[in-house]
């Protein structure tokens, strides 16, 4: 190894400096960079920014420790667990280069305090992200403050990174992202057909109406009932919600015999009178296969008979030992001590070998049965000794897990669908996806070489990373893309807004319009951190967007102008009408902000074209149907506003 | 299953015996169990890697192994901590380590990582270990090395290859933002490798089960329900059944048959958008795709040298399994998901479930040893994806200039950047590489990039670099430990300043 032990005395910075060249490794101690997020990326990402030399480094999160974090969250320890992320993270990394300042801050990216004037303290922003709501907010951030950013990603052993610039690429919602799955509200409450059904209605029905805040649900249904499903069902549904009081009851009284029959208590209304209730709806079950009312006694005994089957324990599963057809009948020809966990999805290959994998087991009926009266009264528990006034459910709550695991696998017995392991339910309620040290070292290494380059503004050397985890080719490495003609995020133009929203008015801020609308903007609900936007809506020019901030001089006096417009005030782009050809050189780098006159539009002297005022925290991929997405409220003279969004006459 | 035995448990027995909080381990280890589940986590808590130089490079893929959870990794460094080792190399205690011994700095702030991994700093030099002590390399189960030099690396290549256990070596070299790794081993057994085409359903090849199952059913006297929660694959199988009858008992062969048969389905059903039948004209190519053995297994069974391991008695018995009518592997058990009702369903499955049960039997008792229940289920599960890889001794390629100069013409910039790392430890970086293939032409730009960034950063250990390959590397060391997924087959090269990586296979 001696010729490549450099032993000579140089400096700790020799290697980063040989590499970056000296002019950009002699800014990187100036460079104020933001990591949001100190997740199995953010760990590994703000130790490739210390290594690399960044001297000012603002580290973001709103999470805690959980132990399930160790396995690729290395700057955690198992005595770091249930403490801010952002916060040990900075402490260990600190460690190792006290020259460098890294200031950890325990909070929400999408909180107020962040806005615009904060974002715009930083030269770079790094995106550590796991949510995709987080992710365009700081996309829309660090679009209006021209701040280069580097969103990033990883699920399993894939993985991506991508380094994003107004004007010069493409940003994170100029191309739509699917949005999460919803599933009908009835398909939920009374007609589950797949083990998902059951584990929503468990996480997200019962857990809320059990152990969640004493409010009246009917809001959901008042909207389906709108949306026109069934009246009848919807009627019996609001029926179902009100008996649940006395069971909330139950569960919180400190009286010992009324607390331990509660688990009984919830048992019985929701596996066993919801049921009947629902069966008489004689409609709803001449297409469908009907659930059936589950027995708390029988099954404990385990006498309970299930579609025709005396299920006393035969040992048999049905894994290993086949039935004859016409015996079978649907899920509940199997005895209850058999399993209702499911076969062949999932790491099933794990569950014979031991390992301590207890929860990928699958369990029975009885299981099931034991597990919900455990999780129930373990929960109550928590509510009577009075720590907790509520809880939710949290994939990393052991008892919420077991109930929801237990309460889906009973609905899915009633109702003839193939049960889960914990373990499966854990990944399905939780939206667990698979992590691992390997790929996001990958990826934050290639992160932090993406920043480099947006730094050095090697704007060639930029690339949209994909790591794909095929032997044959573990990268694919593309050029960015121009930013989408039609996108709602990055093609509007961005002027700062430094306002006091508890005086500005609408109409000071539009002088030219409507003089009806003296609003506050604090009562449209454009507070600090949100955004103002001006759309034409013949929509033949840009949007104008206006994010609200605070004063960006700490000391401006109280009775000084309620807001600061941008001088000069900015003009909205000609609108494209179509899908145009990208044009073949990259748009300029200067702001698009600039002073021009107007030959119509939103100029000040013209007559009032109707304009929309958007005031929005979230932002989507088109304007039109951002505004569409927040739903639009027409304003008529002074009526009360409570939307978002307003249009203006 | 204990629940079984008892039938009159009360609610708090019950309760105590279902006490299903995973213990801590499984906790920690969560997010990837689920990628490769416990049979890969046993293998990586067996493991024993020794990784040879402290580099940052080499911690970074050590950290990402003693994250997961390996058995035991030991560290081989003599060199002290230089400055410059201070200032990149995250697992060393920053100045204070300086002058101390680079592998006992990096043992002791790795090992903080995991609890469960056991870990030794070896501060021999390499040299003298393999001068005096080669048996000490057979013990491990992995090795890496990071930038070893040449002579070094390939007196341990040649003793590892030749040695009959042939212990995998990971050798990686990198310089500035360039870099290269190469798994050598003799042959690599994968049961799980995760492929992502699926088992046959033998929609064409039907079991008597099967096809009596879905000849029995009456669909005149069904009901619109039941008509509408038939499970595609009977409805394939009958429809494939009447075609036979009238064509020689050949399935659709051309075109024109192939839009036939899709129409004749279409025409069975009751409601334009009936979804089951729209299933089963989606999936009709698996009445006329044959189910046959696929290629990369007809190969393996060819090859007259299968190892004498259980993997070799397994593949064997596969082997003899397809060579009896009607020449196919074992069933299945797993049925994809499909518009019917529960019990439509369950019954299928059930049928399956039998049928590749009995099949599972008939290939144990073809087995030339007995061997465990669960290796053999684990088997016959992945048979249809299961791999025997066979590699190359490590530099191979450099003394194949035939090999070299077709590489060079159709994988210019992987090839350069390759030949100027192998040749980055000699003085003169193009005499080197005109050595290894004589009178080639080095003005392409490919060759002057790469030696361009190796003049340039010789030995610099950049530490976004190190990370990366930290990743890379130790992605392919769990594949080679847990036997599962297929590794990268030859070297990998890695250019960061235009962001790319290439295989060039050996
Ligand atoms: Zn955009």
């Amino acid at each position: 190894m001696a010729p490549f032990d450099l032993s000579s005395p140089m400096s700790r910075s020799f290697h980063a400096r040989a590499i970056l060249g000296p002019k950009l490794h002699d800014q990187l101690p100036n460079l104020k960079v933001l990591i949001v997020g100190a997740g199995g990326i953010g760990c590994e990402l703000l130790k490739n920014v210390v290594l690399a030399g960044f001297g000012q480094i603002t580290l973001l999160d709103l999470d805690t420790i959980d132990l399930s974090n160790l396995n690729r969250q290395f700057l955690f320890r198992k005595k770091d667990v249930k403490q801010s992320k952002a916060i040990v993270a900075a402490r260990t990394a600190s460690a190792f280069n006290p020259n460098v300042q890294i200031k950890p801050i325990h909070g929400d990216v999408k909180d107020p305090q962040f806005d615009l004037a904060w974002f715009k303290g930083f030269d770079v922003v790094l995106n550590a992200l796991d949510n995709l709501d987080a992710r365009r907010h700081v996309n829309k951030m660090c679009m209006a403050g021209n701040i280069p950013l580097v969103e990033s990603g990883t699920a399993g052993y894939l993985g991506q990174v991508q380094p994003l610039l107004k004007d010069r690429t493409e940003c994170f919602d100029c191309i739509p992202k699917p949005t999460p799955k919803n599933f009908p509200v009835c398909t939920i409450r009374s007609t589950p057909t797949q083990p998902i059904h059951c584990i929503v209605w468990a996480k997200s029905y019962l857990m809320p109406q059990l152990f969640g805040e004493d409010e009246d649900s009917t809001s959901e249904l008042d909207e389906a009932e709108k949306q026109g499903e069934n009246a009848q069902e919807v009627a019996n549904l609001r029926r179902e919600a009100q008996a649940f009081k006395s069971v909330r009851a139950a569960l919180r009284s400190k009286d010992k015999d009324t607390s331990s029959s509660a688990a009984k208590m919830a048992f019985q209304k929701v596996f066993y009178h919801d049921i009947l209730n629902l069966l008489s709806m004689e409609d709803m079950w001449r297409f469908r296969d009907k659930p059936v009312p589950l027995d708390f006694n029988l099954i404990q005994s385990d006498q309970f008979i299930l579609r025709g089957q005396v299920t006393s324990a035969i040992d048999i599963s049905a894994d290993s030992i086949p039935r004859p057809a016409n015996e079978v009948r649907g899920l509940d020809g199997r005895p209850n001590g058999s399993p209702v966990g499911s076969n062949g999805s999932g790491p099933s290959s794990s569950t014979k070998s031991g390992h301590g994998l207890k929860d990928q087991r699958s369990l029975t009926l009885r299981d099931n049965l034991a597990l919900f009266a455990l999780g129930t009264e373990r929960l109550a528990a928590r509510l009577t000794t009075g720590k907790e006034e509520t809880i939710l459910f949290d994939k990393d709550d052991d008892d919420t897990l077991d109930f929801v695991t237990a309460a889906a696998n009973l609905r899915s017995a009633a109702y003839g669908i193939p049960g889960k392991s914990r373990w499966e339910v854990k990944e399905m309620a939780g939206n667990i996806i698979p992590a691992i040290a390997t790929t996001n070292a990958i990826i934050s290494g290639l992160i932090v070489l993406q920043a480099l380059h947006l730094l050095r503004e090697a704007f060639d050397s930029l690339r949209n990373v994909h790591a794909q985890f095929k032997p044959s080719a573990p990268l694919s490495a593309v050029k960015l893309s121009l930013p989408n003609p039609r996108c709602g995020v990055c093609r509007d133009a961005y002027a700062f807004l430094q306002c006091d929203p508890s005086r500005v008015t609408l109409a000071e801020v539009l002088e030219d319009f409507d003089d009806n609308l003296h609003r506050t903007l604090e009562s449209l609900n454009v507070t600090k951190g949100k955004f103002l936007s001006i759309a034409d809506e013949d929509g033949e020019l840009e949007v104008i967007t206006l994010p609200s901030a605070r004063y960006r001089e700490s000391n401006h006096p109280i009775d000084g102008p309620p807001m600061i417009l941008p001088d000069p005030l900015p003009e909205p782009g000609q609108r494209v009408k179509s899908i145009t050809p990208r044009p073949s050189t990259p748009p300029s780098m200067l702001p698009r902000i600039q002073k021009r006159p107007a030959p119509d539009g939103m100029d000040e002297a013209q007559p009032a074209k109707r304009a929309r005022i958007a005031a929005s925290s979230n932002s989507s991929p088109r304007t039109s149907r951002r505004l569409e997405e927040d739903g639009l409220i027409l304003i008529d003279g002074d009526e009360s506003v409570d939307e978002d969004i307003v249009v203006i006459d | 299953m204990s629940f079984n035995e008892s039938q009159s448990q009360d609610i708090e027995g019950a309760t105590t015996a279902i006490q299903s909080q995973p213990d801590s381990k499984t906790r920690r280890y969560d997010r990837q169990l689920r990628l490769w589940a416990a049979t890969g986590q046993s293998a990586l808590e067996s493991a024993r890697v020794l990784v040879i130089g402290a580099s940052a490079t080499a911690t970074s893929i050590l950290k990402n192994l003693v994250l997961p959870g390996i058995g035991h990794f030991t560290l081989l460094d003599h060199a002290t901590v230089s400055p410059a080792d201070a200032g990149n190399n995250f697992f060393l205690q920053g100045t204070t380590s300086i002058g101390r011994n680079r592998a006992e700095e990096a043992v002791r702030l790795l090992s903080e990582l995991n609890d469960n991994v056991d870990a030794c700093a070896d501060t021999r030099n390499i040299a003298d270990v393999l001068a005096s002590d080669p048996s000490y390399f057979l013990g491990f189960s992995l090795i890496i090395t990071h930038n070893l030099s040449p002579v070094l690396l390939t007196r341990l290549a040649d003793l590892l290859w030749e040695n009959p256990s042939s212990t995998p070596l990971i050798p990686v070299r990198s310089a500035g933002f360039l870099a290269d790794f190469f798994v050598q081993f003799h042959t690599h057994e994968i049961i799980e490798s995760h492929s992502e085409t699926s088992p046959s359903l033998r929609i064409d090849k039907p079991f008597p089960a099967l096809l009596q199952a879905a000849r029995a059913l009456d669909f005149d006297t069904m009901d619109s329900t039941d008509h509408g929660h038939i499970p595609y694959v009977y409805l394939l199988v009958r429809t494939l059944d009447d075609w036979k009858a009238t064509h020689n008992g050949l399935p659709p062969q051309t075109h024109a048959d192939k839009q036939n048969f899709k129409s004749i389905l279409a025409a069975q059903k009751r409601t334009p958008d009936q979804e089951n039948f729209e299933e089963a004209i989606a999936q009709a190519y698996r009445a006329w795709t044959p189910t046959v053995v696929r290629p990369h297994l007809v190969e393996l069974f060819n090859d007259v040298t299968l190892p004498s391991t259980p993997f070799g008695h397994l593949l064997a018995a596969l082997r003899s399994f397809s060579e009896r009518p009607p020449h196919v592997l074992p069933l299945s058990a797993t049925l994809p998901d499909m518009k019917s009702d529960t019990e439509s369903y369950v019954r299928l499955q059930n049928l399956y479930r039998a049928q590749a049960a009995e099949e599972r039997e008939q290939f144990r008792a073809l087995l030339p040893v007995p061997l465990e229940n669960e290796l053999v289920e684990l088997f016959v599960k992945n048979a249809h994806g299961v791999q025997l890889l066979r590699g190359a001794r490590y530099g191979a390629l450099d003394t194949a200039p035939a090999k070299l100069i077709m590489y060079l013409d159709n994988l210019t910039r992987e090839t350069a950047t390759h030949l100027a790392l192998s040749a980055w430890m000699h003085s003169e970086l193009r005499e080197h590489v005109l050595t290894l293939i004589p009178g080639t032409e080095l003005g392409k730009k490919e060759f002057s990039d790469a030696f361009g960034e190796i003049v340039r950063a010789p030995a610099a250990d950049l530490p976004n670099v190190a990370a990366f390959l930290g990743g890379m590397v130790a992605q392919e060391s769990i594949k080679m430990i847990t036997k599962q997924y297929i590794p990268i087959n030859g070297y990998c090269v890695v250019d960061l300043v235009d962001t790319w990586t290439g295989v060039l296979e050996s």
